[in-house]
Order: C-alpha cells, then sequence, then structure tokens
C-alpha cells in the first residue's frame, strides 16, 4: 500500500485521542542530530475543528483484536485497515519535523497480534528515530495495556511523555464495553510509569547524567458520555489519579457515536459542553485548589451546564463574597469567578505598594466581567446590583459559542 | 522641535540614548533617517552609531535594572513602530530610578505601552515558532517565507539554530526582503536580493501532499469549528501554510 493510503487510513483511526500537548519536556539537540523540545509547548497548526496541532499523531495499526464498543477500531467494525513499518514511521517523523510542519510524534496503536508484539512495534520505531536518525524532538508514546512492563520501561526512556488511557471512568463501564480489557491491565502499567516518573525525578537530582524516563510526565485519556458515571463520579476519578498515580493530564473526549452497538447510548451529538465543563473543573483542581467534593457531591452530581464550574461554586457560596481585593489571601483571590492565577498573582504583587482601586485593576489588565460581582475595592461594591443568587446566576451564564456550535452540526453530519 | 536622527540600527538607537542622557538638550523625537520627514521647524542633531556607548548602554540595563527589560526594549524596537524610540527612551528613563520593579507597574499608561508592544511581539514570535513553514530546496537547503508585522529575523532564528543544527536553512521576511541564512552553527541576516532561485527539491511536492493530507484527515467532522480555527490561526498567517 501507498504511504499515502496508510497514512490517511492511520491518521483517521487516531484522531479521537484528544491529547496533542508538546509541552512539559526540555531535550537538547544533542550530537549534531535534529530537533529539540521547548518546556512551553508549540501549536504548529490547527484543524478545521479548531483543535490544535501539535504532533503527528498516528495509529502504528489499526489492526485490532479487541473489540471495544466505543472504539472506532474495534475488530468487528468494517473499515479499511493497514500497518506502518518502524522505518516508515522514523521518515514521516523527520521530514514533517525538519519542514516544521510539527513539534514531534504521538504514537498510539491498536493491538496488533497481542500487546506485547504491538509495544515491540513502537519501541522498534522510538529506537529506530533516536538512535539511527538522532531525533531529539518530542515523542509521546502510548503504553499498550497488558504489554510486559520491562518493554514499557525501555519506551519511557526514549519518550518525553507516555500514556496508558483509561478509556472509561469506572470497572463496570469498562467490563461492559470493552470486555477484553482487563482494568488491571490498564492500571498496573498507569502506576508503574507513575512512580518510575517520580523516581526519575530524584535521580536526576543527584546525578546530572541520570538517564530520562518520560520526563514530560504521564497522561491518560477517558470517554465522557459513553457510560452512566456522573460528573462527580468523573471528576473524583481524576482527582484520585492526579494524587496517586502521579499524573501530569486527564484528558475528556466527547463520546462520538461511531458504531451502532447496543450498549452504546444513543446520542445525536457529541457531549461537548459536558466535556467543557469538567476540562473547567480539571483546571480548578490542577490550578486553584480545589477538590472534587467542594465542586460536586452526591445530590448535586452534574455540573451545571449554564454556568462554569467556578461560578457555579461561587453563587452556591456567596456566604463567602464580596472579597476585599486589598485584604484576602492569595487563595481566596483564586476562588473569585473571571480571577486565574496569573491575576491573583498581579493583585497580591501590586497592592503591597498601594491599595488597588476598581479603576487600577482595569488598567492592570485584570478581567472584570465576571469578577465584578464577587469583589470590594477599599470597601466599595461596583457591580450595582444585589448579591442574590438568582441574579447572578442570569448575569453569568454562559451565553457563549457552546451553543451556537452545537447548532452547527446537522443530523447528517453527526451519524 | 529637537530631532535626533540615527541610522536605524539598534545600536544607533542605543547610542542616540546614550546621547539624550548625557547632553543638555533633551530630544523631543528620536527618528531613523530614512523615515525622517524635513519640517520647518525641526532642529536636527545626527547621531552617530557609537558600539562603545551603545554597548555601555547594554550593560549599564542589564546590570542596573535587569535582563527582562532589555529583552523588553529590544523587542519593542523590533516592533518598528512609529515613534516608538522616544517611548523607550522615556521608559529606560523610568526604569533606572525605579529599577526593575517597573515591570509591575500598570499605572504609567507609557510604561504600559512599552510592556504591551513586546508582549505583541513576543507572541507573534511563538506563533511562528509553530507556523514557520520550510520548503526543501535543491541540495538539500529548507527554505521558509513569511510577513511578519514586526521584525522577527533576530530574535526567531536561535530556535530554529539549535533545532535544526545540522542542517542548512533560510528564512526569508518577505514584506522587508530581509532573511536568515543559516550553515554550521552561524546565520547571518542578508538582503534578499542576494538569495538563490527558489527551485524545489524532488521529494517536497510529496511530503507537501501528505501534510495536507495528515491535515485534513485530522479533523473530527463531527466537531467542525471553523470559527475556533480562525481564532487561533488568522488569515494574515495562512499565506505561506502548506495546509491552507
Amino acid at each position: 500500500m501507498e504511504l499515502g493510503n496508510k497514512l490517511e487510513i492511520l491518521t483517521e483511526a487516531a484522531k479521537y485521542d484528544a491529547s496533542c500537548s508538546s509541552s512539559g519536556s526540555n531535550r537538547k539537540n544533542t550530537g549534531g542530530g535534529i530537533g529539540n523540545s521547548a518546556r512551553g509547548g508549540i501549536c504548529h497548526s490547527w484543524s478545521d475543528d479548531g483543535r490544535c496541532i501539535s504532533l503527528l499523531k498516528i495509529l502504528f495499526t489499526n489492526y485490532c483484536i479487541y473489540d471495544c464498543a466505543y472504539c472506532i477500531n474495534r475488530s468487528s467494525n468494517d473499515l479499511p485497515r493497514s500497518t506502518f513499518t518502524p522505518q516508515e514511521v522514523a521518515k514521516l517523523t523527520i521530514n514533517f519535523y525538519k519542514r516544521n510542519y510539527i513539534e514531534g510524534l504521538f504514537l498510539s496503536s491498536a493491538i496488533h497480534k497481542n500487546p506485547d508484539y504491538t509495544m515491540e512495534q513502537i519501541l522498534k520505531t522510538v529506537q529506530l528515530l533516536r538512535e539511527k536518525y538522532n531525533y531529539n524532538g518530542y515523542i509521546h508514546l502510548k503504553a499498550i495495556p497488558g504489554a510486559d512492563y520491562e518493554l514499557i520501561k525501555k519506551a519511557g526512556e526514549y519518550a518525553d511523555r507516555m500514556s496508558v488511557n483509561i478509556e472509561l471512568p469506572s470497572r463496570s463501564s469498562l467490563n461492559d464495553l470493552a470486555p477484553q480489557k482487563k482494568p488491571e491491565d490498564i492500571l498496573r502499567p498507569m502506576k508503574k510509569i507513575g512512580e518510575g516518573v517520580k523516581e526519575n525525578k530524584l535521580a536526576k537530582k543527584k546525578y546530572n547524567n541520570a538517564p530520562n524516563f518520560v520526563p514530560g510526565g504521564q497522561s491518560t485519556q477517558l470517554i465522557v458520555g459513553a457510560s452512566p458515571e456522573t460528573d462527580y463520579q468523573i471528576l473524583k476519578l481524576s482527582e484520585g489519579l492526579y494524587n496517586k498515580f502521579n499524573l501530569k493530564r486527564v484528558y475528556y473526549s466527547a463520546f462520538i457515536p461511531i458504531g451502532d452497538d447496543k450498549k452504546l447510548p444513543t446520542v445525536n451529538q457529541p457531549p461537548l459542553v459536558r466535556e467543557h465543563r469538567l476540562y473547567q473543573a480539571d483546571w480548578l483542581l490542577r490550578f486553584y485548589n480545589f477538590e472534587a467534593d467542594e465542586l460536586l457531591d452526591e445530590n448535586h452530581s452534574n455540573f451545571n451546564v449554564e454556568l462554569d464550574p467556578k461560578a457555579d461554586w461561587a453563587i452556591h457560596h456567596l456566604e463567602k463574597f464580596p472579597v476585599e481585593i486589598n485584604e484576602a489571601s492569595y487563595n481566596k483571590l483564586l476562588r473569585v469567578p473571571g480571577i486565574g492565577p496569573k491575576s491573583a498573582g498581579r493583585i497580591y504583587k501590586s497592592r503591597k505598594r498601594n491599595k488597588l482601586s476598581y479603576y487600577d485593576l482595569i488598567k492592570m489588565g485584570i478581567v472584570l466581567k465576571r469578577a465584578r460581582y464577587f469583589i470590594t475595592c477599599k470597601g466599595k461594591y461596583f457591580a450595582g446590583i444585589p448579591m442574590k443568587k438568582e441574579i447572578l446566576k442570569q448575569r453569568l451564564a454562559d451565553k457563549s459559542k457552546n451553543w451556537n456550535q452545537l447548532a452547527l452540526f446537522s443530523n447528517e453530519e453527526v451519524k | 522641535m529637537l530631532y535626533y536622527l540615527y541610522d536605524g540600527s539598534f545600536s544607533g538607537l542605543l547610542t542616540s540614548i546614550y546621547e539624550a542622557f548625557y547632553n543638555e538638550q533633551k530630544p523631543d523625537y528620536i527618528v531613523g533617517k530614512s523615515k525622517y520627514k524635513k519640517s520647518l521647524f525641526a532642529e536636527t542633531t545626527k547621531i552617530k552609531t557609537d558600539e562603545n556607548k551603545a554597548d555601555k548602554v547594554v550593560k549599564a540595563i542589564k546590570n542596573k535594572i535587569s535582563k527582562k527589560i532589555y529583552k523588553n526594549i529590544y523587542y519593542v524596537y523590533l516592533s518598528e513602530r512609529k515613534n516608538i524610540e522616544l517611548d523607550i527612551y522615556y521608559y529606560l528613563k523610568i526604569a533606572f530610578k525605579k529599577g526593575k520593579e517597573i515591570d509591575k507597574d500598570w499605572s504609567d499608561n507609557r510604561v504600559r505601552r512599552i510592556k504591551k508592544i513586546s508582549k505583541k511581539v513576543g507572541r507573534e514570535r511563538h506563533k511562528y515558532l509553530g507556523l514557520l513553514r520550510f520548503r526543501e530546496l535543491e541540495e538539500n537547503i529548507l527554505y521558509a517565507p513569511f510577513e511578519p508585522d514586526n521584525f522577527l529575523l533576530p530574535i526567531i532564528s536561535n530556535h530554529f539554530a539549535s533545532r535544526m543544527k545540522n542542517k542548512r536553512w533560510v528564512i526569508h521576511d518577505k514584506k522587508r526582503d530581509m532573511a536568515v541564512i543559516y550553515e554550521e552553527n552561524e546565520w547571518m541576516i542578508i538582503d534578499g536580493s542576494e538569495l538563490p532561485k527558489i527551485n524545489y527539491s524532488e521529494d517536497e511536492i510529496y511530503y507537501q501532499k501528505l501534510w495536507k493530507n495528515f491535515f485534513d484527515n485530522i479533523t473530527i467532522k463531527n466537531r467542525i469549528n471553523l470559527e475556533l480555527q480562525q481564532n487561533y490561526m488568522p488569515k494574515k498567517y495562512q499565506k505561506y501554510l502548506i495546509e491552507k
């Protein structure tokens, strides 16, 4: 098969993976080779769905022995199949990279023959790239569930980031929809990689020349809306993954109906707003010191579609507001809707010199569209409306593109 | 009205700033020679670029204020905006008084303007780190044309020099007709007219097709959102993209 056809098939097969981040690693270009990686990550293009393209995201093969209901590459799905060779992937990567199309490679795979065989192919490809082509650009690899950990570990020494997809937010859903995959096969490598990353960080502090192991950290992905879990359950899971498995990122991917398996829910549109809300909440966990239990609980177990999770939290905790901008602690500032780590940091630093007025905040570039309902400046409240739940709810409701975006999908497109 | 006329180079600007600090007659304008239009009431002083004086200014900024402030004024200089020189001078005057704290000062309009422009230049630089597209020419030379708003060549080249150490490449600013050429760990800026003719290598079109193929197939059709795409990648960046 021609390389162009293979690329088409194996790109199509890989595109539902959400991650395309190229950040977190700081690899140097050594030995006069090609490539390095920038800690901040670089986007190289944006596809028609508005997602950043940073990496050459492909599957090694889409031949699969598994038949997971939610997956486009499941064995019972009738679609063109193909397999790259390590050589082909390496050549594509180098040629795209030197033209500055991409920041690196994201290589994933369906399970061909068996997990070990698949992991071996992935390992061969990165070895080729790093050793023969002297390639020092970014590489994100999938660890194949069920593969021998020695293979995964070896691959981790070449990669910048690794991920094992947890796929579904609970054991029972995984049993239902992906009966051939064992939850243990997913969790075990995740745990080990997490430990490996931690150990490696320590080793590097001690010895300058300690070898790399997944310096960009570990990520995972789960599908939202294919199974009955609530947002609360999902967020608790993510929280656990961050805290216990030392994960860098959890990606959420709105379920897109790609099969007619009876076990799957019938939806016309992928639940994009829900996915968006989960990402917002995920940010609150990682950068705003929120805990999952503060945002949701058993009784209030799904996010409000009209309000972002932080605004939703705020209007349910009006007793904590308004906060005085010149006195509130950094953590309290962070909890004001519309104020993020950057703004909170700015306020915190600037107010040391002189007390800040509302006008000062504007000049500092603090976005007050939401924040003004929740703050006072030198004791004055500027929003001009009473702090009542219902009124604030109306003011803060998300009337943005998300709703239009949904309307853009015609039914043909979805099917 | 006193005009300082300098040669347009960064060293020239720094020399002008040196003179402005030490001369009794302070300038009302600092203007590049080529941009200056004769006016009846203008008094002019020609500033001769002096690397020594320029160097003193650089060292003073870096040591007495901070490297970040130096980066700010360099980026702002590269923005090539009209009459920006006097703002840079004013900014430095305050910076020498206040020290690096000036970076946290949001209250002075002219200080804020410098900061804003510096950020803008930095942002455009970052965009082009991703959106620059090289074409492979004969003899394996890589060639990337672009038309940036700001003069980015001096601040974009190190990135590619460390990334593509073992290659030969050219980045061509078509708007100013200037180019960076790189070979064996060294790069320099030349006039666009000195560039050889552009002839693609044998493989070039093949890989362009593969890239377009990838670009089209990575889109999730149920999630098309052209508005979002355009927000990230406004039209002005698209002219030399292979995939658009």
